[in-house]
C-alpha cells in the first residue's frame, strides 16, 4: 500500500548485508596482503584462478557440505521425535520442555570445549568407558576418518532443540479433530503420523532445514575449538579457511574470494533444495 | 497501598544510586585529567598470564612519580593466537589504543612487513643489545632492523625422570630404547609424550626432530628441503614413536597441557615441553616432584641438538604517540631486576646474559644453567611474513602422516611443493 514505509527496512538491509557483500566482491578482484602493504591492488581475477586450482578450498567445501548435510538430516530426524514427545500431555511437561532447550542456550564455545573433553583420549569419559570394557581406544579426535563425525555429533547435540522447537510449534497447529476423524475411519497411529502429521509438518520441517543448513554451512566456532581444523585438516570448514587467510595470513583479497565463493555455493545449494522441496510438495498434493 | 510504598522506595533509592554514580563519574574524569597532566600513559596489550605476572612490577613503576610514565596493561585472551587476532583487528581498524604489544616470535615478520611496528634501532644505545643472551637476540629483527625487545625466552626442553634412568637419552635411537624398556618393565604407561595435535606446537616438535636428523625446512637461500632423505627420516622417526608404542596413539591430539598432564601423573618417562612446565612439576599436586630433570633435545651423533626458539617480546606500535616513553617502559619491564623477580616468582626464563651467571638465581634454581645451555642452542623458526601459511601447510601434512592419512613420502613431497608455491608467489613483489 505504502511502499515508502518499507524504505527504512530496505536501507537497513542494504547497510548490513549489501555493503559488505559488494565490498567483498570488489576485494576478491584485488590483492590485499602484506605484499601490497595491505592496500588493495587490482589483479585481474588472479584470486579466482587461484581458487579454482586450490585443492584445499575444494577439500574444505566437500567437508563443509558433508558436515552440514549430515548434521541437518540427523537433527531433523531427532527433532521430530523430540517434538512429538514434548507435544504429549504428561506431568511436569513444562520442566522437560525447558530442559530440552538447554543445549541450545549454551554458548557454542563452552559446549565445544566440553565435547573436546568428552572425546579426549586418554582422559575423556568415552575412552574411560572403553577401557572399562577392555576395548581398544579409538582416538576419535585424532582419526581423520571419524573426527569430522564427532563434530557432527556435537552440532546435533547443540542445535536439535532449535528445530524441535520449530516443529513443536508446527505440531500445535494441527487440529486434534483430524486425528479423531482419522481414528473413526479406522486408521492406526502409525498411518496417522504418515498421512496427517508429516504432510502438515512439512513447511515447518523445511523452514528448520533451511535455517539450520545456512547456519551449519557457515560453521566456525565449533570446529575451531574442537579440532582447530585437524587432524590433517580433515575437519576444516570454509569459514575457518577464510578466517585463516584473513587474520593469520593477512591475505584479505583471497579471504574475500573464499567468502564470496562460499556464498555462491550456498545460494546454489539453497536453490537446489528449494526446487526439490517444490517438487516433493507438488507430488504430495497430487497424492 | 503497600505495593505503592515499595515502588516509591525503589524509585528513591534508584535516584540515590544515580546521584552517587554521577558524582563518581565526575571525580573519575577529573582524576584522569589530573593524572594525564603529570604522566604519559603507555598502554600495553599482553596475553592474560603475562598481564597477571607483571602486575606488581607495573604497580611499583607507576607509584614512582619520577618516572612520569603511567603503564596501563590491557589483559588479552589466554590463548596465544587469540591475542594476535585481537591485536590484528585493532591494527587493521587503525585504532591507536595500544602503544606496546607483547608478541610471539612467529608474528614478528608479519607485523613488521605490514608496517605496524616501530624499528627500535633509533632507541637502542650502544652496548644495550649485547646485554642480551645470544639466543635471545634471535628472532627480533626483520630485514636487518630490530623490531622487538625480548622479554621471556622460551625453548623446547626434554624432561626426563631421574628416578627411572641414570641419564637422559641423547640420540633418537636411545630415546626409543629407553622408553620401550621402561614400558616393558611396567614402570610407566607411556615412554615419550609430546605435542602431536595439528597446531603450531607440532611444528616446534617437528623442527627439533628435523634438526636432530640433519634435515631442514627452508634454508637461508630459500631452498625447501622437506622431501630430502634426512627430512623423511625425521618424519619417519616421529611416526615410529607412535607405531612402536613409545608414544600413545592419542599423542596426535596432545597439546602442551595433555602432555604435561600425563607426565605430571607419573605416566610417562620423557616429555617434550617448554620451561613453564618445570614450575608445574614442582607443585605438591605433581606425582613426580623431585624426580624430574631437564636436558637438551636429542640429536643423531653427528648432529648438534637444537631447541625450537619460542620467545615473547615487546614491540612498539606505529600508532603510538609516545614512542620513546614506550621504549623506556619496555626497558623497565625487561631490566635485570624485573627479570630476576619474574624468574623467581613465575619461572620466566631471562633474556639478559648476566642473569644466567647471577649467584642468587643459581642457588635458587637447579635448572638455570641448563636453561642457559638450551637457549644457546635454540633456533628460530623461518623468519618470513608468510610463516603462518607455510606452518599451516606443514602442520596439515605432518598430522596426516601421524594419523595414517597419507604415506610419508607423499605428504612430505606435497608439503614441499605447496611451501614452494607460497614462497615463490611472495617473491614476485
Amino acid at each position: 500500500m505504502y511502499p515508502i514505509l518499507l524504505l527504512p527496512a530496505l536501507i537497513l538491509l542494504f547497510g548490513v548485508f549489501g555493503i559488505p557483500i559488494v565490498r567483498y566482491i570488489w576485494l576478491s578482484f584485488h590483492t590485499s596482503s602484506v605484499l601490497t602493504d595491505l592496500l588493495p591492488i587490482p589483479n585481474n581475477g588472479a584470486n579466482w584462478i587461484r581458487l579454482f586450482s586450490d585443492s584445499r578450498f575444494w577439500q574444505d567445501a566437500i567437508q563443509t557440505f558433508r558436515f552440514a548435510i549430515s548434521s541437518v538430516i540427523l537433527e531433523i530426524l531427532i527433532a521430530i521425535s523430540i517434538a512429538i514427545l514434548l507435544n504429549q500431555t504428561f506431568k511436569n511437561r513444562g520442566i522437560v520442555r525447558t530442559i530440552t532447550l538447554l543445549p541450545w542456550a549454551l554458548p557454542t564455545t563452552i559446549m565445544a570445549l566440553s565435547w573436546r573433553w568428552i572425546f579426549n583420549t586418554p582422559y575423556g569419559p568415552i575412552e574411560q568407558i572403553l577401557t572399562l570394557f577392555h576395548l581398544n581406544s579409538i582416538n576419535i579426535l585424532s582419526s581423520p576418518k571419524i573426527a569430522w563425525f564427532a563434530t557432527v555429533i556435537a552440532d546435533v547435540w547443540k542445535t536439535t532443540p532449535f528445530i524441535a522447537l520449530i516443529i513443536l510449534a508446527g505440531l500445535q497447529t494441527i487440529p486434534e479433530d483430524l486425528y479423531e476423524a482419522f481414528k473413526l475411519e479406522g486408521g492406526n497411529e502409525f498411518s496417522a503420523f504418515q498421512k496427517i502429521t508429516l504432510p502438515l509438518l512439512q513447511p515447518y520441517i523445511f523452514l528448520g532445514l533451511l535455517f539450520r543448513f545456512a547456519q551449519a554451512f557457515g560453521v566456525f566456532d565449533l570446529i575451531q575449538i574442537m579440532t582447530g581444523g585437524g587432524p590433517a585438516s580433515t575437519t576444516e570448514s570454509l569459514s575457518l579457511y577464510a578466517y585463516l587467510n584473513a587474520l593469520r595470513y593477512l591475505d584479505f583479497g583471497y579471504s574475500s574470494t573464499i567468502i564470496i565463493a562460499t556464498f555462491i555455493l550456498m545460494i546454489i545449494f539453497s536453490l537446489f533444495t528449494w526446487i526439490l522441496i517444490r517438487q516433493t510438495k507438488s507430488l504430495l498434493s497430487i497424492r | 497501598m503497600n505495593n505503592r510504598k515499595i515502588v516509591k522506595g525503589i524509585k528513591y533509592s534508584n535516584f540515590k544510586y544515580l546521584l552517587l554514580t554521577l558524582i563518581l563519574v565526575i571525580f573519575n574524569i577529573l582524576g584522569i585529567k589530573a593524572q594525564s597532566k603529570k604522566a604519559v600513559e603507555i598502554n600495553f596489550l599482553m596475553p592474560a598470564p603475562f598481564a597477571e605476572s607483571t602486575k606488581d612490577l607495573v604497580k611499583e613503576f607507576n607509584q614512582d612519580k619520577n618516572n612520569k610514565i603511567n603503564i596501563k596493561v590491557t589483559k588479552g585472551p589466554l590463548e596465544t593466537e587469540s591475542v594476535s587476532d585481537l591485536a590484528i583487528s585493532s591494527l587493521l581498524l587503525g585504532d591507536n589504543s595500544f602503544d606496546v604489544i607483547l608478541i610471539d616470535i612467529t608474528w614478528l615478520p608479519k607485523y613488521a612487513a605490514a608496517g605496524w611496528l616501530v624499528s627500535l634501532d633509533q632507541f637502542i644505545e650502544k652496548g644495550e643489545w649485547e646485554s642480551l643472551a645470544p639466543g635471545a637476540r634471535l628472532g627480533n629483527s626483520y630485514e636487518n632492523k630490530i623490531y622487538r625487545w625480548p622479554f621471556v625466552a622460551d625453548m623446547g626442553l626434554l624432561y626426563w625422570r631421574s628416578d627411572l634412568m641414570p641419564e637422559p637419552p641423547k640420540t633418537p635411537e636411545e630415546l626409543i630404547d629407553i622408553s620401550l624398556k621402561l614400558k616393558q618393565a611396567g614402570k610407566v604407561k607411556y615412554g615419550y609424550v609430546w605435542q602431536g595435535r595439528q597446531y603450531e606446537g607440532l611444528i616446534c616438535v617437528f623442527l627439533e626432530v628435523l634438526n636432530a636428523f640433519g634435515g631442514g625446512w627452508i634454508n637461508d637461500s630459500n631452498e625447501i628441503t622437506l622431501s630430502n632423505k634426512k627430512s623423511i627420516q625425521a618424519a619417519n622417526w616421529l611416526k615410529r614413536l607412535i607405531s612402536s608404542g613409545v608414544s600413545p596413539k592419542s599423542v596426535t591430539n596432545f597439546s602442551e597441557t595433555e602432555a604435561l598432564q600425563a607426565f605430571k601423573e607419573g605416566n610417562a618417562a620423557l616429555m617434550r615441553n617448554w620451561p613453564y612446565a618445570w614450575a608445574e612439576l614442582q607443585k605438591e599436586s605433581s606425582a613426580v616432584k623431585g624426580k624430574v630433570s631437564i636436558a637438551n633435545m636429542i640429536a643423531k651423533n653427528n648432529q648438534v641438538p637444537v631447541s625450537t626458539l619460542g620467545s615473547w617480546g615487546f614491540s612498539v606500535l606505529q600508532g603510538s604517540k609516545n614512542k620513546s616513553e614506550a621504549y623506556r617502559a619496555i626497558k623497565y619491564l625487561t631490566s635485570t631486576n624485573s627479570q630476576k623477580r619474574l624468574f623467581l616468582n613465575n619461572g620466566y626464563t631471562p633474556t639478559r646474559i648476566d642473569l644466567f651467571k647471577d649467584k642468587e638465581l643459581i642457588s635458587n634454581s637447579p635448572i638455570l644453567a641448563m636453561l642457559g645451555k638450551a637457549l644457546s642452542s635454540a633456533k628460530p623458526r623461518p623468519e618470513t611474513p608468510y610463516y603462518a601459511q607455510i606452518s599451516n601447510i606443514l602442520q596439515t601434512q605432518i598430522s596426516a602422516i601421524l594419523t595414517d592419512n597419507k604415506p610419508i613420502d607423499e605428504a612430505m613431497k606435497l608439503a614441499e611443493i605447496k611451501t614452494r608455491q607460497i614462497i615463490s608467489s611472495s617473491g614476485q613483489k
